[in-house]
């Protein structure tokens, strides 16, 4: 029993002074010009090979890692071989769906001029095109990630135009691009709604599903907002301020009943502003 | 009143496998007493638990409960390891080093003086007629040539005890008679000598007492004559001068031939057959206890376990 | 102490008398000598591919040493009957095994020396100079060694050979990668399982503290205190590992 004892607690001591060093050594700041994880970053040739048949299973690890990577505020500079790295992931897998895609949204990300690179983008959106040609989805990511990040029309209708011409590609990108064309900057609230709910019904993944249901929902709220809005105003100048609820408005006889958004949930009226707000902002964002 | 050397008192040990596999009860209790400057056999079949209680004496295996002293030292003391020559069954040596590296290695971890190591292995290796190959590597010993190696080392400490697992174990005739005499001569010299072993003839050739070791337990121990005459089963006459057809007393055996009659008689019934033969007017020319040899005694201590 | 140092004498002679060592010490010079022709492909510093390959070489074909040496030298011996003569003799175990773990120890960090010398040679030799910073890289190869060779000892103790040396290789590559695990504690939902990926991360050997390649290939500043403390770390684990190693051993039977 004694001898159990002294020797759980050497083992405790020694454990407690390695713990002690290492978390020593997380506190000791060390230059590493590439960041340490990427002195040797190999080709994908070399990758290939030591994946010993299993280059989608490397990109697999990369990728995640590459999420985990980016995902931290240190270091700085590590965006430097952000495109190298899903050019890596890419040339093992060439058609890793999400690497594109996340691989661009992490380029796009506001965080340093490196990391807002369009051109790096670009080139990797292409190089997914040429890899997976009739991969409508991507090219029409592609489009909106043109659109809303970096507003470039121009570019945003070259992916619209490839992905429309894709076979198999739905309707709604010929109908969204012949709106594009006619109409310039904006579309219709029933040409947008008519886009994404289209989107939504022959989305194949969650993710796409969830999106376009946003979009959806961003639709109806800002129409409704658009109506809503001047109502509020018109009852505060009339009255003196801002109604608490919608039911004294229902009562005058300015709305039938109580304005809901595409959830079922009633809207919110913000008192400050007296203006509209759905109850479902903090759900879909 | 002689010194124990020795001393086993209930041992116990029970090996556990593996996870999924039955655990195995090798000692159940086993106890003997080795007296100083004896040579005592421990005999016993094939797994009967003569390896593993060796193994418990020197250490190589821990025992699950019992005591067991060297020279009034609990075994596992360094005092009492100082005083133990040990070879094992089948030795196997570093294949490396030559017969007199290995020697030399052994004497320092037996911490012999730096300056009285050479002398000591040459005279070890004198001891086990080894010198003429004793620069020779080990990988190219033969099995007798290791075992005499290995014999060489166990006597390298000047051991009071010498524990020997088989140590004719393999041996050609030759072999076998240099181990018997080196026993001997160490037995002369005062150190006890223990060895185990299933080859029954070397057994009662050299040791002064046994014990025979069946299923973890100790059957029967003792000097040799003493064993087998608690087991005269019966006895062998030899007379003329009567027809043993006229004999009432039972007979187990009877022997013809041109000058006598041989019979063979249960041991309960010898004294009733020389009174009977005496009243006939014959002759006895000769009367022999049969005696079980030292097999018999293994086996029928093998087959009542078994029974058991 | 004389057993010790008796057993490891012994231990050390062995590996050099098995022929088994000096085709990776071959190898090693095969690659150290091949670097070279990388170097002619690049464009700009020849001697950056040179100490490169030849840091990463000598650290793979150390670590190759550690493993199958431990096997050779320890984990067989445990195994068979050789050990029997021994340990029947005034020798306590943990005496025995820490013998068998600097005789071992000794191998493999002379044959870091060699290849060490032999990487000094060659990047002199080709226009690289003398780089003493070099050795410092190696000097903590040969901790992490320390280190990984301890692990071996304990698998020995543990388990047959073949397992014995697959799971000292595991150490090895886990041990490089667990900083991934501390990545993943900032990232796991919830405390229970955050808690149980930092007590493993602190279990399992940072392998990684040991690297000082990346600074001594590129001319960085090392500080000090991270070697001190990599040291130390490295000593207090290995002891821990051998300590956890004799326990074992003290109770085993030996069959």
């Amino acid at each position: 029993m004694k001898r159990g004892i002294i020797a759980l607690l050497v083992v405790a001591i020694l454990l407690a002074g390695a713990v002690t060093a290492e978390r020593a050594m997380q506190g000791i700041d060390r230059q590493d010009p590439l960041g340490r994880h990427l002195l040797y970053l190999p080709s994908p040739e070399m990758l290939r090979l030591a994946s010993l048949g299993n280059p989608g299973l490397v990109a697999d690890v990369l990728y995640l890692w590459a999420i985990q990577y980016y995902a931290q505020y240190q270091p700085h500079d590590r965006f430097l071989y952000l495109e190298p790295i899903f050019n890596l992931i890419t040339d093992l897998d060439p058609r890793y769906d999400d690497a594109y895609r996340i691989g661009a949204l992490i380029m796009e990300l506001p965080v340093t001029e490196e990391a807002k690179n369009k051109a790096a983008v670009i080139r990797l959106f292409d190089k997914a095109l040429r890899n997976m040609p009739g991969n409508y989805e991507i090219a029409e990511a592609a489009g909106w990630d043109m659109y809303i990040r970096y507003r470039d029309k121009a570019e945003a209708i070259r992916y619209f135009e490839a992905a429309a011409a894709m076979p198999g590609a739905p309707h709604r990108l010929e109908r969204f691009l012949g709106v594009w064309r006619e109409q310039g900057e904006g579309w219709s609230f029933d040409d947008a709604l008519a886009y994404w709910r289209e989107v939504r019904d022959e989305a194949e993944s969650r993710y796409d599903r969830t999106m376009s249901e946003r979009q959806i929902y961003r639709l109806y709220a800002g129409h409704d907002e658009e109506r809503l809005d001047p109502m509020l105003k018109r009852w505060s100048t009339r009255h003196g301020s801002c109604p608490s609820s919608w039911q004294p408005l229902v009562d005058a006889g300015w709305l039938d009943e109580v304005p809901k958004d595409y959830f079922g949930h009633p809207y919110r009226i913000l008192p400050d502003s007296c203006s509209t707000m759905g109850q479902d902002e903090a759900h879909v964002n | 009143m002689s010194e124990v050397q020795l001393r086993v008192h209930e041992l116990r040990k029970t090996f556990h496998p593996g996870l999924f596999e039955r655990d195995v009860e090798v000692l159940k209790g086993l106890s003997l007493e080795v007296d100083r400057g004896e040579i005592f056999g421990f005999l016993g079949p094939n797994g009967a638990g003569k390896t593993t209680t060796i193994k418990a004496i020197t250490g190589l295996v821990i025992p699950d409960s019992g005591e067991i002293t060297v020279a009034g030292h609990r075994h596992d003391t360094m005092a009492a390891k100082r005083t133990i020559g040990f070879m094992a069954e089948n030795p196997y040596l570093y294949p490396h080093l030559s017969g007199r590296e290995y020697l030399r290695f052994s004497a320092e971890l037996l911490a012999v003086d730096r300056g009285e190591i050479g002398d000591r292995v040459a005279a070890a290796l004198e001891q086990v007629s080894m010198t003429g190959a004793a620069d020779q590597k080990l990988t190219t010993f033969s099995k007798g040539m290791l075992q005499r190696v290995a014999l060489a080392q166990a006597l390298l400490g000047e051991p009071r005890l010498l524990i020997l697992d088989e140590p004719m174990s393999g041996l050609d005739p030759i072999g076998r008679r240099d181990v018997r005499d080196l026993i001997l001569e160490q037995r002369d010299r005062g150190v006890t000598v223990f060895f185990s072993s299933h080859i029954i003839p070397d057994v009662e050739t050299v040791c002064d007492r046994v014990a025979t070791v069946i299923d973890g337990r100790v059957r029967g121990v003792g000097a040799i004559h003493d064993l087998l005459a608690r087991e005269v089963e019966c006895y062998e006459l030899t007379f003329t001068g009567c027809e043993p057809t006229s004999l009432s007393t039972p007979l187990s055996a009877v022997h013809r031939s041109s000058d006598a009659v041989w019979v063979r008689v249960e041991a309960e019934h010898r004294d009733t057959l020389v009174r009977e033969l005496a009243d006939s007017g014959a002759r006895l020319v000769s009367l022999t206890p049969v005696r079980s040899t030292l097999e018999d005694l293994l086996v029928r201590q093998y087959e009542e376990g078994a029974a058991r | 102490m004389r057993s010790i140092r008796v057993i490891a004498a012994n231990t050390f002679r062995e590996a050099v008398r098995d022929r088994v060592l000096y085709l990776f010490l071959g190898f090693a010079t095969l690659l150290l000598a091949s670097s070279k022709l990388f170097g002619m492909l690049t464009v700009g510093d020849q001697s950056k591919i040179l100490k490169d390959m030849g840091l990463g070489g000598i650290q793979f074909f150390t670590m190759l040493i550690a493993v199958m040496m431990s096997v050779l030298l320890i984990s067989r011996e445990i195994d068979s009957r050789t050990v029997y003569f021994i340990l029947a003799k005034p020798i306590r175990r943990w005496q025995f095994l820490l013998g068998k773990y600097v005789g071992l120890l000794a191998t493999v960090l002379v044959n870091l020396a060699l290849m060490t010398f032999m990487l000094l040679l060659f990047v002199w030799a080709y226009g690289g100079g003398f780089d003493p910073r070099l050795m410092l890289a190696t000097g903590m190869i040969g901790v992490e060694m320390a280190l990984l060779v301890a692990f071996a000892t304990l698998f020995a103790v543990l388990t047959r050979p073949i397992l014995g040396s697959v799971f000292t290789l595991a150490v090895f590559v886990v041990g490089h990668v667990s900083e991934d695990l501390w990545l993943l504690t900032r990232h796991l939902p919830g405390s229970i399982g955050r808690g149980v990926v930092t007590v493993l991360y602190y279990l399992v050997p940072n392998l990684e503290r040991f690297n000082f390649k990346t600074e001594v290939v590129h001319g960085l500043p090392i500080p000090v205190t991270a070697v001190l403390w990599a040291v130390l770390y490295g000593v207090l684990f290995t002891a821990l590992v051998l300590f956890l190693a004799c326990l074992r051993f003290g109770r085993r039977d030996l069959k």
